[in-house]
């Protein structure tokens, strides 16, 4: 054993540069794996944190599964509980502040409306303040806010603070100022229950209930929740708010996607290392020979690989946690001033578990292992007799063997399950094809060597440096294949995804037309996820509809629901007036019929996401959790529009809106201008009216539709950019093999310099080959790529995206660009130390 | 003016108590047509000798000249250069390059000096031809005789038409029988093709093909015997 461990490190040692390349390529995949498991649950600590301390430490918060606003009625059944010391009902709501509505270097996104029973409030939260007095109970256009917020807005006690609500805009006078806000979250306002639930028109309702238990022991305390719950059943739970539950989602999705690109980093390093080991193995034929010779077992010869693997993959594997852990520290603090800033939530140290740790390193330590096996096994069944023969270097082309049919065979199958035009068999297709690729690369590396050398040839690699790479690539057919299967993964990723995004972005451009047709739009600060705007009320559509040369006034009122669990965003509109202004985008039914249907019963229009969600089409029923209650609803028609396509989302008339969720505010306006009237005269006059509800924006048609396009495009280059690191891996593949074919060829390059060749002759020759390298693999990850995200696409379209097809050529040329890019850096080091070989030395060389 | 002027090489590898002097003080010419034998126990400087006058190591002392150029005024790029065009070199291990057919080894300094591919070609073919390859143009290293596969390196040696041809125990790696044929053909070279050969042999029948034997022993030359032409 401590021979072998003695073998094993001198072996890495003496190739210092090969050594580090592969334990590098496992270090990239721990660091993203590692990395990105301990930023994301980091971040979801923190927005907890922020979630549980929004509701004050109190024992107990009771809402609506929904987060919408109920009756003060329901607060009576919770004070038929006994063991509670107090108890309260609140109105709380994020207000999301426009841009520019506070003086410019007053950075607040929004902040947290809180409408308080002033007396029992005081009994749950014991608020303190320091400068004025505390809210009472008759107080009318009253705010108490924090030390903070008051030094952000440069404003103290009896000052007026402003507020975009339901009614307009409001000035609250500050009657008291508390102690400066420590804990995370927004900015606290408080104000009356009364003052909320006129400022947000909710008359007479509140959306939170607290109260203090007596009881100290967890049984007791849990045996009281269950009551309390029990009294008011399926629609409430306890301990959490709504309002963090989208990003919350949303981040744990980012999580899983990225530990994805960390597993498929770590194939990639598996790839590259046992493409290493591969090459070890044949390079080390003669000292396995004389080891065999002398004694040493099979067992023993594969032990030394085994424990260059198990070194190589511990030192990666510490070094990509080491990484890892850095780059979570390092985001952490770039991103704690700016949160702490805007919503006062500090994101503080790294959450490192035991699992994340025990997880990663056998991940880092195994995959190595693992791709170190096989290599191990080979050397091991080596005879003694073999391997001090000497090599017959076979130059010979790679010829099609059992593999290369069972590759095609794949590749073949794969065809066959796209044209079928099922989804599922698809999504196998996509593995088919990968696994069929990586088969058939090694005798397509001869073809595809020989179509791009006489391009390279004439360009690049002139007077026969082009025909010697080519000639290298095609005498280690299996290793450039293998090499050329980590550049194709990292560029089929990217070609998906760009292909996925494309469609995505062609299909949401088209129903950008059909469904915002509009004139002019007010847009809330955040457009989409509707529950942290303030809506207005209806005197704002009113004073709309009054302007001359106005035809038509859309609105959009929302709640949030759920059905079968999954969130849903209800959206309230004119099934009359709709139409007129906007549309939707029909997947099932007809509009005409639709929205006639929508006037009558309970009736909703289901978009994609939502129908596809729930496996429902047009004619099936689903219920709907409700304020009042759980409600059937009959699905009219499948179709969705622009703002609301990425959401499980349902639309139903106002009028079920008010009576089944109790809103009546509109989130969400459009405006048609009648025949002949001026749009100057029109939209100053719109200006003049939208500036008393300063949550929205006047916006054109063509300029909202100029800003989107320009949005999406911009989202287009960044996911394009973050994808290209995915590419990395297959940088260090590309590096490590033509390291290895220089380290090689030390003989030939000493004999190509003593018959001629300059030294910049023989660094074009591996920059040729590094091209012709990255060229193969360029190829096959674009094949594999417009697979996939056409697949991708497919499943898109069953998640209820009925996307067509975009040809994503900006991906491929990324991709194309990103292959040979990296292709030429991976040839800089290898290039100059072939150049700069002695040739005395060289020549010597064994 | 001699073809080959070496004065007072030496060469001394490593420094201070490891320092081994590889060539000490050696002087030596070599004339047009001209074909010497090098020989000596190992480690006696025969292959350092052999790299100084090819330009491939540089000497810690004294100077070549070949055809009048000094080879130490010359830039990296220029040596290689004088290399491609005047020196041939003969390798023991052959050093061909197994992914190209005997021709396109053979045609390689002409490829890397720029000439088109098929002049080059038509060049390598003809000394194919005339070391007796010419039905094996297409053939790839591997699928060759030692013989052969050095016949091919003669041919690659010779293609650029260079003045001097340096090999390198270009038998070590053959049996008797091809022995006899690499040591006639390199014989055939400076007869009647009138290049200066300087040949490094450990064996003295080959030695015998030379009109001139170099002996050298501790790095420096013990013997050097001027011979009658061998038939």
């Amino acid at each position: 054993m401590y021979i072998q461990l003695v073998l094993a490190s001198r072996y890495l040692l003496g190739r210092r540069l090969r050594t580090s390349l592969t334990t590098l390529a496992v270090a990239f995949a721990v660091l993203v794996i590692f990395g990105m498991n301990a930023i994301l649950p980091t971040m979801l600590r923190a927005f907890t944190a922020n979630v549980l301390t929004a509701s004050g430490q109190v024992d107990l918060t009771i809402t609506l599964k929904t987060g919408e606003s109920f009756a003060p009625s329901v607060l009576s059944k919770v004070k038929s509980e006994p063991s509670l010391s107090a108890v309260a009902g609140s109105l709380i709501r994020t207000v999301n502040i426009p841009d520019g509505f506070f003086p410019k270097d007053a950075q607040v996104g929004a902040v947290t409306l809180t409408g308080i029973d002033a007396k029992s409030a005081q009994l749950l939260h014991n608020y303190t303040v320091t400068e004025g007095r505390m809210l009472r109970a008759e107080d009318e256009d009253a705010a108490v806010i924090a030390q903070s917020l008051a030094d952000t807005l440069r404003i103290s006690a009896g000052s007026k603070l402003r507020l975009p609500t339901t009614e307009g805009e409001a000035k609250l006078t500050v009657v008291g100022i508390r102690r400066a806000r420590t804990l995370p979250g927004s900015e606290e306002v408080l104000v009356t229950l009364a003052e909320a639930q006129k400022l947000l028109a909710l008359p007479n309702r509140i959306n939170t209930i607290e109260a203090n238990l007596q009881a100290t022991d967890e049984a007791s305390r849990s045996a009281i929740e269950g009551s309390i719950l029990g009294k008011l059943g399926d629609n409430y739970e306890s301990g959490s708010l709504a309002g963090g539950g989208e990003i919350m989602a949303a981040m744990r999705n980012a999580q899983a996607i990225f530990s994805l690109f960390g597993f498929l980093a770590l194939f990639m390093g598996g790839f590259i290392i046992f493409n290493t080991f591969r090459t070890v193995v044949a390079e080390r034929r003669h000292d396995i020979g004389m080891l065999r010779a002398i004694g040493a077992g099979r067992g023993a010869i594969a032990g030394i690989f085994m424990i260059e693997g198990l070194l190589q993959g511990t030192i990666g594997t510490l070094v990509g946690m080491a990484l890892g852990y850095l780059l979570a520290l390092g985001s952490m603090a770039l991103l704690d001033p700016i949160m702490v800033q805007y919503i006062h939530i500090s994101m503080g140290a790294p959450v490192i578990t035991v699992g994340l740790v025990v997880t990663t390193a056998l991940l880092g330590i195994g995959v190595t292992l693992l791709a170190g096996l096989l290599p191990a096994i080979s050397a091991s069944r080596l005879t003694p007799l073999e391997a001090l023969r000497p090599e017959v270097k076979d130059a010979s082309k790679r010829r099609a063997g059992a593999g290369f049919y069972i590759g095609l065979l794949l590749i073949c199958l794969a065809a066959v399950a796209l044209i079928a035009g099922n989804v599922s068999l698809a999504g196998l297709g996509a593995l088919l094809v990968l696994v069929g690729l990586v088969l058939v690369a090694p005798v397509l590396v001869g073809p595809l060597a020989s179509l791009f050398g006489g391009l390279l040839s004439a360009v690049i690699a002139r007077q026969g440096t082009g025909m010697l790479a080519e000639g290298n690539l095609e005498r280690q057919p299996g290793r450039a294949a293998v090499t050329a299967s980590t550049t194709m993964v990292g560029l089929a990723i990217i070609v998906t995804a760009a292909g996925a995004i494309s469609s995505m972005n062609s299909f949401l451009i088209v129903v950008l037309g059909k469904t915002l047709g509009s004139d002019y739009m007010l847009v809330p600060p955040s457009v989409g996820v509707w529950s942290s705007n303030i809506g207005a009320n209806s005197g704002l559509a009113d004073r709309l509809r009054a302007v001359p040369g106005v035809d038509a006034v859309s609105t959009i009122r929302f709640a949030m629901s759920q059905s079968d669990g999954k969130t849903v965003s209800v959206l309230g509109i004119d099934p009359v007036v709709f139409p007129q202004v906007a549309g939707l985008n029909f997947q099932q039914g007809d509009a005409d019929t639709a929205f006639a249907a929508l006037d009558v019963g309970r009736t909703l229009i289901a978009n994609g996401p939502l129908a596809s969600q729930l496996g429902l089409g047009a004619g099936d029923t689903m219920r709907l959790s409700t304020p009042t209650g759980s409600q059937e609803y009959t699905i009219v028609a499948v179709a969705g529009d622009y703002l609301n396509a990425k959401i499980p989302s349902a639309y139903i008339s106002q009028r079920l809106v008010r009576q089944d969720f109790r809103k009546t505010d509109d989130v969400f306006v459009q405006v048609n201008l009648a025949d002949g009237a001026r749009a100057v005269d029109v939209e100053a006059r719109l200006k003049s009216i939208v500036t008393d509800y300063p949550q929205f924006k006047l916006i054109s048609r063509q300029v909202y539709q100029d800003q989107t396009k320009q949005a999406v495009d911009a989202a287009l280059i960044m996911y394009t950019f973050i994808l290209a690191a995915l590419a990395i891996p297959s940088l260090i593949a590309l590096l490590n093999t033509l390291a290895i074919g220089v380290i090689e060829r030390t003989r030939e390059i000493g004999m190509l310099r003593a018959v001629g060749a300059t030294r910049s002759q023989v660094r074009r020759m591996v920059l040729a080959e590094a091209l012709l390298l990255a060229a193969v693999g360029t190829v096959l990850g674009l094949i594999a790529g417009l697979y996939l995200s056409y697949v991708s696409v497919l499943g898109l379209g069953a998640s209820g995206y009925p996307l067509a097809y975009s040809f994503p050529v900006w991906g491929l040329v990324a991709a194309a660009a990103i292959g040979l890019g990296f292709g030429a850096l991976a040839a800089v080091i290898p290039a100059r130390q072939a150049a700069g070989l002695e040739i005395v030395r060289a020549l010597q060389y064994e | 003016m001699a073809l080959v002027q070496a004065e007072n090489l030496t060469k001394i590898y490593g420094k201070g108590e490891t320092a081994i002097t590889a060539l000490d003080h050696v002087s030596l010419s070599v004339e047009a047509g001209e074909f010497v034998a090098v020989m000596g126990p190992s480690g006696c400087g025969k292959s350092t000798l052999l790299h100084l006058l090819g330009g491939l190591d540089r000497p810690s002392e004294g100077r070549v000249v070949i055809d009048g150029s000094s080879l130490a005024d010359l830039s990296d790029d220029a040596l290689t250069k004088l290399r491609r065009r005047k020196i041939g070199f003969v390798f023991q291990f052959f050093n061909l390059l197994p992914v190209l057919s005997a021709l396109e080894n053979a045609a390689l300094p002409l490829t890397l000096d720029g000439v088109a591919d098929g002049a080059a070609k038509a060049r390598a073919g003809d000394w194919l031809v005339r070391v007796d390859l010419g039905s094996r143009l297409g053939s790839r290293p591997d699928q060759l005789s030692g013989g052969q596969q050095q016949r091919v390196a003669i041919a690659r040696a010779l293609v650029a038409q260079p003045s001097l041809i340096l090999a390198d125990e270009p038998t070590g790696n053959l049996d008797s029988r091809a022995s006899d044929e690499i040591a006639g053909l390199l014989r055939q070279v400076a007869d009647e093709w009138g290049r200066a050969v300087v040949m490094v042999t450990h064996d003295a029948h080959v030695a015998e093909y030379a009109d001139r034997k170099v002996v050298l022993h501790d790095g420096m030359i013990v013997e050097d015997n001027h011979r009658d032409k061998v038939g």
